[in-house]
């Protein structure tokens, strides 16, 4: 059976992965930018200091300026930023390149040959996937065809041999080792963004949760009438105070007719507001609107939160059933006791039928919270599992 | 060989150290290869055969260790002596010959020290790596200028410049990456405490329906047990023949919940071993907010509301939702209603029962961590009006 990882995810984690990425990747463009207008000053000063011919300078030079200027126009055109930031960056990876090889044939010899891993540590900056395998590609590339085809760009004065073969060696090797460091590393990048964004729609999932156990448990939902009565008293109130005409008093009527009509109707009754202000506006609607309850729970809980140097990349945070020391014997117990809790029926969550848990558990990411010997063999054999629990519980608690 | 690759694709989901052993192990694989490596080479460099045997039997020796270390999961350990390994051999390659290649070993020796992607061993490893690249270049440069070279000098100093240029490029990435991670790992540690306590508050419901309803909690239900007990025995038979070992601490599971499970932990009359079975299992327990009841609660959420993604979904603050000052004002003064008016705090009994005060409120809305919601300009207007809040909201 073949897995599909992201079948289970949260559907609005994409979008906001991309914009947790974009905040980033303007960093690392400007880092990036900085980085190749220094190395411009810097090759600049070596031609001048060898007395290299103006016309070699100038081309080299020109090469940083219009690459500097590319990223300058992808940076500044706002519509669509993370694609052209991206664009820009995969102009960057090939144009960095570009001017290395650009010197190494204007200047053929071992010393200069170096500026490509030069370009490859300026790449290694964005972190990206594709940007990385465009590196990886045109170092090695690039490396092994000035190795095979234009051995003179590494003979040495006095020496006869220059034992190009090590240097193959040794170029794959460094391609190699950084090709994994980049993608564990990026891989971890994911899945930290992952993570966040994860957390962050699980907490107005969970709010819903909560909302919804009180519910059952209060029978009663938050009533929306009271809120309004109050803010017209205060907002009279405070009108007078202040010296103004009631400002609020049209707002929190539409407040009030927002759970009543459709938005055609709200739209031919409060004709001062766009259809962009109500939508505004139907945020701080308290009944049907989630919104201000949200707010409201996530501020009483934001004091006291505090979170130490040690808590950050610590493993306790992960929660899972194969915490690394755990016996297995405990590893075993936590997760049958899910797996059996998954079964009977909750006030917040109905018993699960035995293909669905197999489904998410194979397709999400709790495949990787259960110890990998027990999920296989709960994979294999789900239906000896399925029928315990049936002899047992009947479905019901 | 497939293990390592199916650990390299889901890196993402290995502990750190799972990851630090990971790696050692690559670059293990990597220094064999150079070792073996040494012997074609001593035929160029200008050792004697002897010292040459020596230096390959002695890199050997150190990897056999590094393994050994590893074996042991002593991993940390293991990764600095794989990095003295690629050092050694550095050190070996360049001081018998002068090639090019001897050059380009420094950047590999870098590469090594990066690939563990730890900012304090770069910084230093590093440093000594290539410092001593550096030193190398200044006496041995002359030995490797090309053949094309106009100019001795500036040749020595494009070595130089470009491995320390290298070494501080990825520094500066070190530095970047470890900020953003590091700031995201934050917020997402602060984020998990938060949804703890929204957690903790559907627990603590949940009880309190489970108790008016007149129903047993599920823990202290015999079928249940019976269940966890004769399913825990069907896995454990897949480990080891005395599968019913395992009956005995599904007992102990559940006795847990009728103790004090932090007592017994810290007891020291206690056996070593029951208490470390009660540490560890006191992540699972039901009648808590442990691990256990956080999965499960994630898990239900997978089939909850799935509203469609939109800019101000995560964005709570006020001030950034609202364009109009009026709107702003107006969500403020929900807000204080809000607080004023609904239970968001334990009681002392546990339970979700308790509404915030007034001063509660004040003290609230000026803290620090309220700026995450309102702004310094909403505040003060709360402030300057107070009075009239507490009166009629």
């Amino acid at each position: 059976m073949i897995r599909q990882p992201g079948k289970y995810k949260y559907s609005q984690l994409e979008t906001f992965k991309e914009s947790l990425e974009l905040l980033h990747l303007k960093r690392k463009t400007i880092i990036v930018n900085i980085i190749i207008l220094l190395t411009a000053f810097m090759v600049g000063y070596f031609m001048i200091s060898i007395n290299s011919e103006t016309r070699d300078i100038l081309a080299a030079v020109s090469l940083f300026v219009i690459l500097l200027s590319i990223n300058l126009a992808f940076y500044s055109y706002d519509d669509d930023h993370y694609n052209n930031l991206k664009i820009a960056m995969y102009i960057n990876t090939l144009g960095i390149y570009t001017i290395a090889l650009v010197l190494i044939f204007l200047f053929p010899i071992p010393s200069v040959f170096a500026t490509l891993f030069l370009a490859y540590a300026i790449t290694s900056i964005y972190q990206d996937y594709k940007s990385m395998l465009l590196s990886n590609l045109a170092l090695f590339l690039s490396g092994l065809i000035l190795l095979i085809r234009y051995p003179n760009v590494f003979e040495i004065v006095g020496q006869q041999d220059s034992q190009r073969i090590f240097l193959i060696i040794f170029l794959s090797v460094f391609v190699l080792l950084l090709t994994l460091s980049s993608y564990i590393l990026i891989k971890r990048k994911n899945f930290f963004y992952n993570q966040l964004a994860h957390i962050k729609e699980c907490e107005i999932r969970n709010v819903e949760l909560f909302y919804e156990v009180d519910k059952i448990k209060t029978g009663k939902t938050l009533k929306s009438e009271e809120y309004y009565k109050e803010l017209s008293k205060f907002s009279t109130e405070l009108s007078k105070k202040i010296g103004i005409e009631n400002v609020f008093s049209r707002k929190i009527e539409l407040l009030r007719d927002l759970k009543k009509y459709n938005i055609n109707k709200i739209l031919e009754k409060y004709t001062e507001y766009s259809l962009e202000e109500i939508e505004m506006i139907s945020q701080m609607e308290i009944e049907v609107n989630q919104k201000m309850k949200m707010i409201g729970l996530k501020s009483s809980q934001s004091f006291g939160v505090e979170v130490t140097k040690k808590e950050i990349f610590s493993e306790t945070q992960f929660r899972s059933f194969k915490h690394f020391g755990d016996d297995r014997y405990v590893k075993i117990i936590s997760f049958v006791v899910f797996y059996c809790l998954l079964k009977v029926n909750k006030p917040y969550l109905k018993a699960l039928g035995e293909e669905k848990i197999k489904d998410i558990l194979m397709n999400s990411e709790y495949f990787y919270r259960v110890d990998k010997d027990i999920i296989n063999i709960y994979f294999e054999n789900n239906e000896v599992f399925d029928t315990i629990l049936e002899d047992h519980m009947e479905g019901s608690w | 060989m497939r293990a390592i690759f199916n650990r390299i694709k889901n890196s993402e989901f290995l502990t750190f150290n799972e990851v630090l052993r990971l790696k050692v192990a690559i670059v293990t694989v990597f220094l064999f290869a150079f070792t073996a490596l040494a012997i074609p080479q001593s035929t160029y460099n200008d050792f004697s055969w002897d010292i040459d045997i020596f230096v390959t039997v002695g890199f050997a020796l150190l990897l056999m260790l590094t393994i050994l270390l590893l074996a042991i999961n002593l991993n940390r350990w293991a990764m600095h002596f794989s990095i003295y390994s690629i050092a050694g051999l550095t050190l070996y390659y360049v001081s018998g010959s002068t090639q090019f290649y001897g050059y380009i070993l420094f950047f590999v020796a870098l590469t090594v020290i990066i690939f563990y992607q730890d900012i304090l061993t770069y910084l230093i490893y590093g440093m000594v790596v290539t410092g001593y690249g550096v030193l190398y270049i200044s006496q041995k440069g002359d030995l490797l200028v090309g053949i094309n070279s106009t100019n001795a000098d500036v040749s020595i100093l494009t070595y130089q410049t470009i491995l320390i240029v290298f070494y501080v490029i990825f520094l500066i990435q070190f530095i970047v990456s470890d900020s953003i991670y590091e700031k995201l790992n934050n917020e997402w540690v602060r984020m998990n405490k938060v949804v703890g306590k929204y957690q903790e508050f559907t627990l603590e419901n949940l009880k309190e329906i489970i108790e008016k309803n007149n129903k047993e909690p599920i823990y202290k239900n015999t079928s249940f047990h019976q269940a966890v007990n004769e399913i825990s025995i069907f896995i454990n038979e897949f480990f080891e023949e005395d599968a019913g070992s395992i009956a005995e601490l599904v007992e102990f599971y559940f006795f847990l919940h009728e103790q004090d499970v932090d007592k017994i932990i810290e007891d020291e009359k206690v056996s070593s071993l029951t208490r470390k079975y009660a540490s560890q299992l006191s992540k699972y327990l039901l009648n808590r907010k442990s691990e256990l009841v956080s999965i499960l609660f994630d898990f239900s959420t997978l089939f909850k509301g799935d509203d469609k993604y939109s800019e101000l979904r995560y964005e709570y603050n006020l001030d950034n939702m609202f364009d109009n000052k009026i709107d702003k004002l107006l969500s403020l003064s929900i807000l204080y209603k809000y607080l004023k008016s609904e239970c968001t705090q334990l009681d002392k009994y546990g339970k979700v029962n308790r509404i915030l005060t007034h001063e509660e409120i004040v003290e609230l809305f000026v803290s620090k961590e309220f700026r995450e919601f309102i702004s310094y300009e909403q505040v003060n207007f709360f402030l300057d009006n107070q009075e009239l809040y507490r009166e009629f909201l």
